[in-house]
């Protein structure tokens, strides 16, 4: 018994959808039957087992300027179609385009409920935007990739529609969404590592399982230049939380912090704090939490006109196992709020 | 320096009137060993309790598990300087009880931190079994309580050196059979094996015993029966850890079982003289401030380089960031003597906004450091549902261990582990 | 090395501004110096991650 063809809905940009130039990118939304450009290798591809039911088209700054409205409407003239996938691009490195593929393929997704894909070059800013909520193939840097470019995405598209099991990214040629699972590899941990070692050794070609991070350059505010006048606020990663934990900031895999108030004391006291965190032994900033946030030291300093003011709230989380891409989060925060309060600088107290 | 292991397979652990292993079944006389225990009066309310593969029994509170091993005749005394008296390890013959398998319980630990901060659950059956080894050897559980006037630290140490003897109380009754396998560990001195060797690559392992994350249990005794939380790295035979120079810290992140097991010196065991010069093992700890780490990393990486003449080294931790980041540091010198790295990463704190798997750990402008493995991340543990069980040993009364549980996969004892004996791999989709 | 612009060597992970291996005035004396590294490397210019011996003045 055949299976039901699939029909598919093809998104292109105002270039590759035939309507002109870079001079038509604030053309509006429009769909029009069948496949356009591209749009007819991917019916190739699909042969028998799917059409193209139309090509959904869109110039890339009307997109750019209201990307979520722009997504929308593009949405509803698709789903006029009543299709089972959406094919996005690619966009190689157009960013526009790659942002605008990703934002409709999201959106598809959550409004029609059906897969949707598309496929762009690495550094398309696309990829960083929706590698999570989307399948996005990988595609070279140019139009020359096209063809590799559709057999990754028809595939994928087409392995989606089925119900099968995707693939890891490297096999179904897609980036990576972010999702970490722990699996059994074929040796174990021992072998693996004598064996890398061996090849690079040897000279030999090597994959790597980890990488070594990205250098995140942060640029350094300049120094402060009248300290005497300045106000300084205190910042942890040790854990240290009002007795009790009133956040519930967690102690593992934080996905929180807390601001604590504290007025007119010279010293913080141990029978109002706790110390949460599960990476080290906190009996020592149980006994004085002045060795994580050092109010004590500070207030000295602050009577000696070394500082202008000791800022009397400090902020805390619990720096364990932390993913990285919440600690920016959170650092990001701690700092907006201590700016609007007039703080200068901050001392950070790490475990 | 040789040794041999006389391995007595084990398939069952029973109650018994003497002890002794007869058609692989340990017989226990639970009474004796109580006994032998009991002599340290540190502790009270000793308790033997066994355990078999597929008893609904689940064990709580693990803080260590040691394989029985005994050394023979005039090999020398076992766990030199933990049990009894000072002595060299890794030479002789000694006998090893494989499928069995020592745990202590420190039930009355208080809620006391060391090394690694879990409940250390093994169960016998079901899901939990699956996912870790110590649910399919034939257990001996010696449970005890501090006597009064023994404090947390004495009582834990004491419940250590208590597991220790009982590994070697049980082997002793398995010295005199015939093995039913050999196996043989053999590495010369360095100048006696360069001349056959001289075109394999010359390889050291560098092992992290201990974190300074957490403050170290006095007394406990880690290496040739002392504790190793200051030390500087010093350089070991392989077989000096096979052979019970060197025991896990207590309720560490590994167990004193794997490195009597060791996987990594097993992997290059098998390798020498074939693709490799095994040139020895260097061990370290994890020091907890960024100048002890660099001079960690500095002595380590010249041992290597001009004592042991490495031309490669792999490197594991133990712990969570800041052994990362020793270990880090240690490669990088490694590279920049000129030995070739091969890391075995753990991690944990992962990017995953990230395109490709990567390190936590920042690397300063090394990119030599660029051959890394790895072994999961305890983050991605699946949920298990582990079953009720008929049995929970090594709680106190009323404890709910004993219900339907919902843990992480991690939370087995031996399931994730640093060392390298698990096919664990962390793979982004 | 963890790429933070201004760093300033605390004691021990256990123990950050202090040492529970000193008697409590010493200890305090060790904090304020640690305290006070730690404003010098807030006055200081910088260009890349750089590291603040806290007994420096």
């Amino acid at each position: 018994m055949a299976s039901k063809k699939l029909r598919v809905v093809h998104y292109l940009n105002q270039i590759f959808g035939g309507l002109g130039s870079k001079d038509q990118a604030h053309r509006g939304p429009q769909i029009v039957d069948g496949p356009t450009g591209p749009g007819r290798a991917i019916q190739s591809r699909l042969a028998e087992k799917g059409e193209v039911v139309a090509t959904a088209i869109c110039g890339d700054d009307y997109v750019g300027e209201r990307i979520d409205e722009a997504a929308a409407e593009i949405v509803q003239l698709i789903r006029r179609y009543d299709p089972d996938i959406v094919i996005a691009g690619p966009a190689f490195e157009a960013g526009r385009y790659g942002v605008a593929c990703g934002a409709i393929c999201k959106k598809v997704q959550e409004t029609l409920h059906i897969p949707a894909v598309t496929g762009m070059y690495g550094e398309n800013p696309g990829v960083d935007l929706f590698h999570k909520d989307v399948y996005i193939v990988q595609t070279g840097d140019s139009v020359r990739t096209m063809d590799e470019a559709i057999t990754r995405m028809v595939d994928l598209a087409m392995k989606q529609a089925a119900g099968q099991e995707i693939g890891k990214p490297a096999e179904d040629g897609y980036f990576p969404r972010g999702i970490l699972v722990n699996e059994q590899s074929d040796r174990n941990g021992a072998a693996r590592v004598v064996a890398m070692l061996l090849d690079k050794l040897k000279g030999r070609p090597f994959e790597p399982e980890v990488l070594q991070p990205t250098h995140y350059r942060v640029d350094p505010a300049p120094g402060i230049k009248d300290i005497g006048t300045s106000t300084i606020a205190l910042v942890t990663d040790g854990g240290l939380v009002p007795a009790g934990n009133p956040d519930g900031i967690e102690s593992r895999n934080a996905t929180r912090f807390g601001g604590y108030g504290f007025k007119d004391i010279d010293s913080l006291a141990a029978a109002d704090y706790d110390v949460n965190h599960s990476g080290y032994a906190t009996v020592f900033t149980r006994q004085n939490p002045n060795r994580l946030i050092p109010v004590d030291a500070m207030r000295e300093i602050e009577r000696e006109k070394g500082i202008g003011k000791l800022h009397e709230r400090f902020y805390s989380t619990t720096g364990v196992a932390t993913r990285l891409e919440t600690a920016r989060r959170m650092g990001r925060a701690i700092a907006a709020e201590l700016k609007s309060e007039g703080v200068s600088g901050a001392i950070l107290t790490s475990t | 320096m040789r040794l041999e292991l006389n391995i007595v397979q084990i398939t069952k652990v029973q109650s018994a009137d003497a002890t002794a292993v007869r058609n692989g079944v340990l017989c226990v006389n639970r009474q004796e060993l109580e006994d032998l225990v009991k002599q340290d009066t540190r502790l009270t309310g000793v308790r033997i309790e066994l355990a078999n593969p597929g008893d609904k029994c689940r064990i709580v509170n693990v803080a260590d598990v040691i394989e029985p091993r005994a050394r023979i005749a005039d090999s020398g005394p076992d766990f030199p300087g933990a049990v009894g008296m000072q002595g060299t390890a890794g030479h002789g013959t000694t006998c090893v009880l494989r499928g069995a398998a020592v745990l202590i319980n420190d039930y009355d630990i208080g809620g006391r931190q060391y090394q690694r901060a879990d409940e250390g659950i093994i169960d016998m059956w079901g899901p939990g079994a699956e996912v870790g080894p110590y649910g399919r050897t034939c257990n001996v559980i010696v449970l005890a309580s501090p006597a009064n006037g023994t404090s947390v630290d004495e009582y834990c140490v004491a419940l250590k050196i208590a597991g220790l003897k009982t590994a070697v109380h049980l082997a002793k009754a398995g010295a005199g059979l015939t093995p039913d396998e050999v196996e043989i560990y053999d590495i010369p001195p360095l100048r006696e094996t360069a001349g056959t060797m001289q075109d394999l690559p010359r390889v050291a392992y560098i092992c992290q015993v201990f974190t300074n994350q957490r403050v170290p249990l006095p007394g406990d005794p880690v290496l040739y029966g002392h504790h190793i939380e200051k030390m500087v790295p010093t350089i070991l035979h392989p077989n000096e850890l096979f052979d019970g120079a060197l025991t896990d810290p207590y309720r560490g992140y590994a167990a004193t079982y794997v490195i009597q097991n060791h996987p990594m010196i097993k992997e290059l065991y098998q390798n020498h003289g074939k693709t490799l010069h095994f040139a020895g093992v260097i061990i370290s700890n994890a020091p907890s401030n960024a100048p002890e780490s660099e001079r960690t990393a500095n002595v380590a990486a010249n041992l290597a380089k001009w004592i042991l003449g490495a031309d490669g080294a792999v490197l594991t931790k133990i712990g969570g960031g800041a052994p990362e980041l020793t270990m880090a540091l240690t490669a990088q010198r490694c590279e920049e003597l000129g030995i070739r790295t091969a890391l075995a990463l753990a991690h944990q704190g992962i990017d995953a906004s990230e395109i490709t798997l990567k390190a936590s750990t920042v690397f300063s402008n090394v990119p030599q450091v660029d051959a890394m493995v790895s072994m999961g991340t305890s983050t991605a543990s699946p949920m298990l549902t582990l079953p009720p069980a008929d049995k929970v040993v090594g709680v106190a009364d009323g404890s709910p261990m004993g219900k339907e549980l919902r843990k992480p996969a991690s939370d087995i004892r031996g399931s994730f582990s640093q060392l390298g004996d698990s096919r664990l791999t962390a793979v982004r989709y | 090395m963890v790429g933070a612009p201004r760093v300033v060597q605390g004691v021990k992970i256990v123990n950050p501004m202090g040492n529970e291996e000193m008697a409590p005035a010493a200890e305090q004396r060790l904090r304020r110096e640690i305290a006070t590294g730690a404003l010098n490397a807030l006055q200081a210019e910088v260009t890349e991650p750089t590291l603040f011996d806290r007994h420096k003045a």
